[in-house]
Formats: C-alpha cells, sequence, structure tokens
C-alpha cells in the first residue's frame, strides 16, 4: 500500500526572534506500511524532533503530516491522544516502563486503556510476552529484570494493540551489545511476522543496518537516503559507515567483532 | 556561598513543601493563640474554677508538642531522603559532611523560622479572635487589644524551636553515618516492591475487619480496666495490621486478575494503591490514629458545647436560690445582703417536704436508665440493700422522698412566667426534669401516696417537666406537688428562698452571701463530712453543679468558664491533629507527583487524554485522602456514639447521639477538603508541566 504515512514540508522551530533554531527543515519522506525505516544523524541533527512529531508529542511548525488521509497537523489534543492510543506504538531508550506494575502488567494496561473483553486482553497479552521471550519474566517488577528484557517488555507494549506505526527513539541506546541484537532481531520478527511498520531514530550503525531503508539528517535535512534492498545485512552496515565517514564521523559503530 | 546555598534550597523546598509550610505556620498560630490563655488569660476568674482552663490548655499544649514533633521530625527526614543524591553529589564535590549537615540545618531553620514568623503574626492575630469568641461565650464585652506576653513568646518558641533542634540532630546523626553511595542510592531504594508473603498477609485484611466488628458489638459492654487495655492494644495493632492486609489484598487481587482490572485505568489505580499503602503502612497508621483522637475530641467538645448552648440556662431558672438543712433558717442575713445589693422583686421562702418513705427514690433508682441495672437483683427485684446504701451515702437523691405544696409550686411557677398548676384534693403531680419526662411515665402506677386522712390514696394527675432548678434545691430529679393539706401529715425536710431579681446583679453576690457564714460550700462538707440526709444533687452525670446558694449570673458565666476549658483544648488537639494528618499525606502525594511525573507522562504516550488523567489523579488521591479517615472514622464512630448516648443520657441535651458524630464528622471533612483541592491542583500542576 502506498502513502502510509507521509511527511509534507515539516518544519520545526524552537525559540523566537533573533533566537530562531531551526530543529526540522522542511523535511518530506513517506513510509509504506510494513517497513522499517531508520533515522539516523548526529546529536542536534533534529532526529528525535522529527520523531516527536511523527508522534504527535510535539506540534509542527508547518507542514502536514499523514496517516493515511489523517493529517495529524490539524487534530485536536483530545483527538491526538486517541490517535495516539489508537495508530501508535513507542518504545524509548529509557524504557519508560510503569515501575509499580509488573512486566505482565505493564502490556496489560495497554490493551485495558483500550477497553476490550477480559478473555481477548488474556489471550493478546500472553501472545505478545510469547513472541517477545519474556513470559518467564511476566511476574517480576521491571526493577528485577535486565535492561534487555525491559526493552522487550516496552515493545510488547507498544506492539500489543498493533498499531499502524511503531516509533522507536534509540531503543539499544541503554542495553549491552548481546540485548541491542536481540532486541534488533525481535524488531526484525515484528517487522516480518506481523507487519508491523516501524520508524526507529538511532545514532548506533550496527542498529541502523537492521532496518530496510535509511534517512540521515543532518542540520533539520535530510541529506542522505540508503536502501539494503536484497543485500546482506554486513554490506549495508558497510555502505552506512561509508555514508557516516562523509558526515565527519560523528557517529558510533559497534566494535567489528560483534557484527 | 552556603549562606547563599542555603537560602536558594530554602526558596525551592518552601515551593515543594507548601503544605508544610501552611501546617507549619497555622500550628505556630494556634499554639501561640491558645498558649496565651495560659499566661495572659484576661477572662474573670471564678473561685473553684481558677486554673482549670490553664490547665487543661498546658495539657493539650503537651500532647500538641509530641505530635508537632513528630511532624517536624518526619518532614526533615523525608526531605532528607529526597534530597540524598543532591547531598551525595556535594561530597563528591568535596563538601565535608560537616558542612552539608550544617547547610541542611541552616536550611530548615530558615524555612522553619519563615514559618514560625508568619505564624505568630497569624497568632497574634488568632488570639483576638479566640478572646472575642471566650468573652462572647460568657456574655462579657471584649476589647480588641494587641498585647505580647513574653511567656507566651518563650513559650512558642520553645516549644518550637525544642522539635526542630531534635529532629534535626537526629537528621544530623543520620548524615554522620552515610556514605555517598548510600546518599546516591537512597533515593532507588525506597522504589523497590517486595511482594512476599503476600498471601498471607492478606488474611490480616478480614482479621483487622472482624476485630473492628468485635469493638463495635463488645465496646459497650466493657467493664473492666484489664479487658479495656486489651482492648486497646487489639485497636492499636489493628489500625496498623490493617494497611498491611489492605496492601495485600489488592496485589493479591491484581495478581489473580480480577473483574475489575480489565476496566479502563483500574490496573494502574489499584497497583499505584497497594505500593503506596506498603511503603506508608506505619504512616497510614499514625494518620487513622490521629483521625481517630481527633474526631473523639472534636465530638466531646461538641457534646459539651451542645450542653452550653441548650441546657445550660434551664440549669439555674430562679435569679438566686438558696438551700439550707435547718427547717427553721430564715436566710435573715442572705436576704439583707440581697437587699444591699440588688433590686428585689420578689422572694418566697418555703419548704421542701418528706413523708419519711423512699418509694420515689426507690422507684428512680430502679427504673431510670441512668442507673442501668444497678440497683437491681439478678431476678430483676430491687436490691433493698444497695437502695438504702445508695440514699444514705451516694448523693443523688435526699434519705428519703421529697415533696412540695401546691400554694408553694403555683407561687414559684408563677415567678419563673409558668402558668399555675390545678390540683384536685386528691391528686397530685409529678416535678421532674425535662430528660426524665420519657422515662418516668410509668412512675404512678407504682407509687402509693396516702392522702390527708391517711385512709385513701392519691392519683397522678400529671407529669410537668418545666426547668425547675431540680439539681438538689427543688428535689434531686424530682419533686412531688401535693395539695398543700397533704402536708399537714409529712414533715418539713429543708428550707429553700428563691428570688426574682430586677436587672443584673454583682459579680460576686454568691460569694457576698457565702460570707455569711451559714452556708458553707456544699461540696466542701461533702469532702470533709458525711453527707447530710436532706442533701442531694440529682442524677446528672457529666456535668453537675450543686451548690447551696445558686446566683444565676454568677454561675452560667462560671460554668461556661468550666466548660470552654474542655471544649477549646479538645478542638485545639483536634484541630492540629487533623492539620498535621493531612499534611502528612499531602506531602508525600506531591512529592510524588514530581519525582514520579513520569507515570502520567507514559500514560499520556499510551493515549490517556488529560482529562482521564486527571480524573485518575483525582480518583487516586481520593483513595489516599479516604482510607485513612474512613478507618478512623469507623474506629472512633462506636465511642463516640457510646460517649454521646450516655451524655445525653446523663444531661438532658435535647439532641440524637448520632448530631455530635455527624457534625464532627463534617467539621473534619471541610479541612480534609481544603488540603485534598490544594493537593490536587498543585498535583496537576506538577504533573502537566513541560
Amino acid at each position: 500500500m502506498s502513502d502510509y504515512i507521509r511527511v509534507c514540508d515539516v518544519e520545526k522551530y524552537y525559540g523566537s526572534g533573533s533566537h530562531v533554531t531551526k530543529a526540522v527543515d522542511r523535511v518530506s519522506f513517506q513510509v509504506e506500511k510494513g517497513e522499517f525505516v531508520g533515522v539516523m544523524g548526529a546529536s542536534g541533527s533534529g532526529k528525535t524532533t522529527l520523531l516527536n512529531l511523527l508522534a504527535t508529542i510535539d506540534q509542527v511548525t508547518a507542514g502536514h503530516i499523514y496517516y493515511g488521509d489523517t493529517d495529524i497537523t490539524e487534530l485536536s489534543e483530545n483527538a491526538l491522544s486517541e490517535f495516539r492510543k489508537k495508530y501508535l506504538g513507542f518504545v524509548f531508550q529509557e524504557y519508560n516502563l510503569l515501575d509499580t506494575l509488573t512486566i505482565e502488567e505493564n502490556i496489560l494496561l495497554a490493551l485495558t486503556l483500550q477497553g476490550g473483553r477480559k478473555k481477548e486482553i488474556d489471550e493478546a497479552c500472553g501472545q505478545i510476552l510469547g513472541l517477545l521471550g519474556i513470559a518467564d519474566i511476566r511476574e517480576k517488577f521491571p526493577y528485577q529484570v535486565s535492561g534487555g528484557q525491559k526493552q522487550r517488555c516496552a515493545c510488547g507494549r507498544a506492539m500489543v494493540n498493533r498499531p499502524r506505526l511503531l516509533l522507536a527513539d534509540e531503543p539499544t541506546g541503554a542495553l549491552d551489545s548481546h540485548s541491542s541484537q536481540t532486541l534488533l532481531e525481535t524488531f526484525t520478527d515484528l517487522n516480518r511476522s506481523m507487519e508491523a511498520t516501524i520508524l526507529m531514530v538511532t545514532h548506533d550503525a550496527f542498529s541502523a543496518s537492521y532496518c530496510g531503508r535509511i534517512l540521515f539528517l543532518k542540520d533539520g535535512k535530510i541529506f542522505h537516503e540508503l536502501v539494503r534492498g536484497p543485500k546482506d545485512r554486513k554490506v549495508f552496515l558497510q555502505e552506512i559507515l561509508d555514508v557516516l565517514s562523509l558526515t565527519g564521523g560523528e557517529l558510533t559503530v559497534q566494535p567489528a567483532a560483534e557484527l | 556561598m552556603l549562606a547563599k546555598l542555603a537560602y536558594r534550597n530554602m526558596k525551592r523546598s518552601a515551593r515543594d513543601y507548601l503544605v508544610y509550610i501552611f501546617t507549619m505556620t497555622v500550628v505556630t498560630a494556634l499554639m501561640y493563640a491558645f498558649g496565651s490563655l495560659i499566661f495572659e488569660n484576661t477572662l474573670p476568674r471564678y473561685a473553684e474554677t481558677a486554673g482549670i482552663l490553664e490547665m487543661m490548655t498546658g495539657l493539650a499544649t503537651f500532647f500538641i508538642v509530641l505530635i508537632v514533633a513528630w511532624l517536624i521530625n518526619y518532614m526533615v527526614r523525608f526531605m532528607l531522603e529526597k534530597r540524598s543524591s543532591e547531598f551525595g553529589i556535594y561530597l563528591l564535590l568535596g563538601m565535608k559532611k560537616k558542612e552539608i549537615s550544617r547547610l541542611y540545618m541552616r536550611e530548615n531553620l530558615l524555612l522553619g523560622g519563615t514559618a514560625f514568623l508568619f505564624g505568630l503574626a497569624l497568632g497574634i492575630l488568632l488570639r483576638q479572635v479566640l478572646m472575642a469568641v471566650l468573652f462572647a461565650m460568657m456574655r462579657m464585652e471584649y476589647r480588641l487589644g494587641v498585647s505580647f506576653h513574653p511567656g507566651t513568646l518563650l513559650t512558642t518558641v520553645l516549644c518550637y524551636a525544642g522539635c526542630y533542634l531534635l529532629a534535626l540532630l537526629r537528621c544530623r546523626r543520620k548524615f554522620r553515618k552515610m556514605n555517598i553511595h548510600d546518599l546516591m542510592n537512597a533515593k532507588r531504594r525506597n522504589e523497590e516492591i517486595r511482594e512476599r508473603g503476600e498471601g498471607i498477609k492478606r488474611l490480616l485484611l478480614p482479621l483487622s475487619v472482624l476485630f473492628i466488628f468485635a469493638f463495635w458489638t463488645v465496646f459497650a459492654v466493657l467493664d473492666n480496666t484489664g479487658e479495656i487495655v486489651l482492648f486497646l492494644v487489639g485497636l492499636v495493632l489493628t489500625i496498623y495490621l490493617f494497611y498491611v492486609g489492605v496492601s495485600a489484598w489488592v496485589i493479591c487481587y491484581v495478581r489473580k486478575k480480577g473483574n475489575a482490572v480489565y476496566k479502563g485505568q483500574n490496573l494502574f489505580l489499584l497497583r499505584q494503591f497497594a505500593s503506596k499503602v506498603r511503603t506508608m503502612q506505619f504512616t497510614m497508621g499514625t494518620l487513622t490514629a490521629l483521625f481517630t483522637i481527633a474526631l473523639l475530641g472534636a465530638s466531646v467538645a461538641l457534646m459539651f458545647s451542645d450542653y452550653e448552648n441548650t441546657v445550660l440556662e434551664d440549669k439555674f431558672p430562679f435569679d438566686v436560690q438558696l438551700y439550707s438543712p435547718e427547717v427553721q433558717e430564715d436566710f435573715a442575713d442572705e436576704m439583707a445582703v440581697l437587699q444591699e445589693q440588688t433590686k428585689v422583686l420578689e422572694a418566697r421562702r418555703y419548704h421542701i417536704y418528706t413523708d419519711q418513705s423512699n418509694q420515689v427514690n426507690a422507684w428512680m433508682l430502679t427504673h431510670l436508665r441512668v442507673w442501668g441495672t444497678m440497683f437491681r437483683k439478678e431476678d430483676g427485684t430491687p436490691d433493698r440493700e444497695k437502695i438504702e446504701a445508695e440514699l444514705k451515702n451516694g448523693g443523688a437523691y435526699c434519705a428519703s422522698d421529697t415533696y412540695m405544696g401546691l400554694s408553694d409550686y403555683n407561687a414559684l411557677r408563677a415567678m419563673l412566667g409558668y402558668s399555675a398548676a390545678a390540683l384536685g384534693s386528691d391528686e397530685y403531680l409529678i416535678q421532674v426534669k425535662s430528660r426524665l419526662a420519657g422515662e418516668v411515665q410509668g412512675m404512678a402506677q407504682d407509687l402509693r401516696i396516702t392522702d390527708r386522712w391517711g385512709e385513701g390514696t392519691l392519683s397522678c394527675a400529671g407529669i410537668c417537666a418545666d426547668a425547675f432548678s431540680q439539681d438538689g434545691h427543688n428535689g434531686g430529679d424530682y419533686v412531688i406537688v401535693v395539695p398543700d393539706e397533704v402536708l399537714g401529715r409529712m414533715q418539713l425536710y429543708y428550707s429553700e428562698l428563691a428570688a426574682d431579681i430586677d436587672g443584673t446583679v454583682p459579680a460576686d453576690l454568691g460569694e457576698r452571701m457565702n460570707k455569711t457564714g451559714q452556708n458553707p460550700d456544699r461540696l466542701g462538707v461533702y469532702a470533709e463530712a458525711e453527707l447530710r440526709p436532706n442533701e442531694c444533687y440529682g442524677s446528672d452525670m457529666i456535668i453537675a453543679y450543686a451548690e447551696d446558694i445558686l446566683v444565676r449570673d454568677n454561675l452560667i458565666p462560671a460554668a461556661k468558664y468550666m466548660l470552654a476549658s474542655v471544649i477549646i483544648p479538645l478542638f485545639y488537639i483536634g484541630l492540629v491533629f487533623v492539620c498535621v494528618a493531612v499534611t502528612v499525606l499531602s506531602v508525600q502525594q506531591l512529592s510524588d507527583s514530581a519525582k514520579y511525573k513520569f507515570r502520567y507522562d507514559i500514560l499520556a504516550k499510551l493515549g490517556l487524554e488529560r482529562v482521564q488523567i486527571h480524573r485518575l489523579i483525582r480518583r487516586q488521591l481520593a483513595a489516599y485522602y479516604l482510607c485513612p479517615a474512613v478507618l478512623g472514622i469507623v474506629i472512633s464512630g462506636k465511642m463516640i456514639l457510646f460517649m454521646s448516648g450516655r451524655f445525653v443520657e446523663a444531661t438532658g441535651v435535647p439532641v440524637s447521639p448520632l448530631s455530635f458524630f455527624i457534625k464532627s464528622i463534617l467539621l473534619f471533612f471541610g479541612i480534609y477538603l481544603v488540603y485534598y483541592v490544594v493537593t490536587y491542583i498543585s498535583f496537576i500542576r506538577n504533573v502537566d508541566e513541560r
């Protein structure tokens, strides 16, 4: 399906008068259904701002963002809440799990907020716990499990309602290399098995190599785009590193031993 | 630099702990205003009651200082915990522990000092209000005037500073023991939720409920100290264990995935509630105890204040009334004083008679609710021995029954502005206190009063319950009114004089008449010697006022003064306890709203609308606020209902016992509501802040 998500001439300015910072500067791109898109860029390149705009957490200064036929820049605050609940899932670097709830309950809450019958909720929850391999720690509290497990729980919570788009902001940022790899494989699985559309912001080339397409951001503008196509992941990683070397090598690369 | 840092930190703390500062200001104001009652009591003194108000206020202040010390200690430690990672950074930067602890002390002294100064200003104002209320209660004019007594100030400062220093010294010890790692991790530590043995802990909830139920059923029949102490210990345990049970029960419910878990935000609410109650279980228990005491205090205060407003006026219907045990007494000396000091409109000297039997007294002792089954044997028949002993030594009733002639009765009624009573030659009338009117309905069937020829018996013409000074003057509780001719068969018992005075009387009229020498204070005599057979006080239990010389205009203010010395300290305690309790709740919630703001951010990201989040917060706050209050109400409820039932029975206040309970609950929910709304607004502000 084409035109699944369309970002048209989006701008976001901060500050006023002579101190205006252009965080996002006339950015346009499209995301197809079932795509796994990465956004890369150095610190301050505007990638998180872009993600926040897509996530409806922040408002654009100018431009439009269409999800299908819906222009989210035109929606009221309450309509946006409803939209978030129905169509979006989030995974953040700092997990953002509720500390008073167990792993299972964190996922359950996302379902109960949507409403639904007990049996359906339990089924959906059990399914996603199994899919992400965290069923055995379902009764543990976030502080009792590892970072990787927390992040998988966050993924579970984001995916359990089958959102139109999964937004991930540096999801591997706080994870060790092994957990990162597991998580990225989880993303790939979700992308394939559930046809989840994923938009991931990262400054890590290794993480980005799992994506199908990568947008490179610099000073708020898209300056390059890479498509993986049928290429092997290692080849794709090399391509990413080549692009990064052009930008001055500000971005991080996982040690070669782990590739 | 340190002073600057301390000042900045204080400014920040003040914003974070506004509710606490507000309460400390109010507490200081209350301490000052009530303290002034001890040191600058400008109310007129009454010989018998001198020092009571001071003593009672002092006692209340003692309890209040204890609880305020707890609040300050709690808050100082709470703030320390909240800011431990900040202190860890100071240590990391090379500050010495001593310097940091000094910085923290300085901050707190600044904070406390500010609240104290505001409180003092408010206190001086509040003192005026309090004195004006007291003077109005005693129907005296009060002139506004700002006064400043060093004693009051010194006590307030000492109480306040003592509490603060104690708390800070304890903190200093804590500082000395801490290391950087502990400080940096102190915050993280209390976030861990431990769930172990919830299935067993859950049983504490039904057990607590069972105990409270038992408490409600058994409380009224507890009759020895051992049982009462045992029950109180059980109650204290119940209060604390209840919260362990509640949180365990909620946790088990969530784990078992009860149906409510699947509805909307319930899962979040239930978990929040369980974890908060778990981490605060001891504090919640203490708050419940505070509410219980506050409600008890306020209810008792309301009982006495109701008494003062409704019954007191009826207690002394005559302007002046005199008693003498001597039947020949002509009250000449007293009349001389009266005529010299006042304008006597009418004065009547009369006698109370007796037929030397005690059938009415025995009937009263065996039938009135106040006496219960005290004077009955196990089979229900009157216990003559006990009745005899009571009539000889008890003092509620005279040794023999008391009678009055119809002409005297009607003359006295006329003096009070009542219509005259009519009796046939073979009739009698029962004149009782109004609270007993309902209880003596069956009396006439059991009485046999012989007529003037000693042949037939009189029949009862009715019961009259107008206020008639029946605390030992016109009989104790009752007097039987008979036609004058019947008195011929009876003996003179004691002498009385009632007078109607025009205008007001001098404040020391009673004292002047007492100095005539023939009427020593009856209570004094009671303490020293045996009770005279023709002396009695009636069955009023909680508030009894018996004196040979009753001067209404002197006695009502004195009685009000005495009542005030009960009412005021109790309200004082109630007010401070409730404020302290809700402050702890509010500060806890507000600091949570800042610390756990992320929880609400996550909910927003999960798609909860702002309105929904606000509603969620309202529900969450309501649950925290209601939990200790409801338990406090349930526990104090039984005690209050029991006490007020007895109070109404013993004093004849014309209201339902339930009314005191409801009124004190309303009073406290008023204060509660203020704190709830303020907390809610600040909570929302914290959460909505970007």
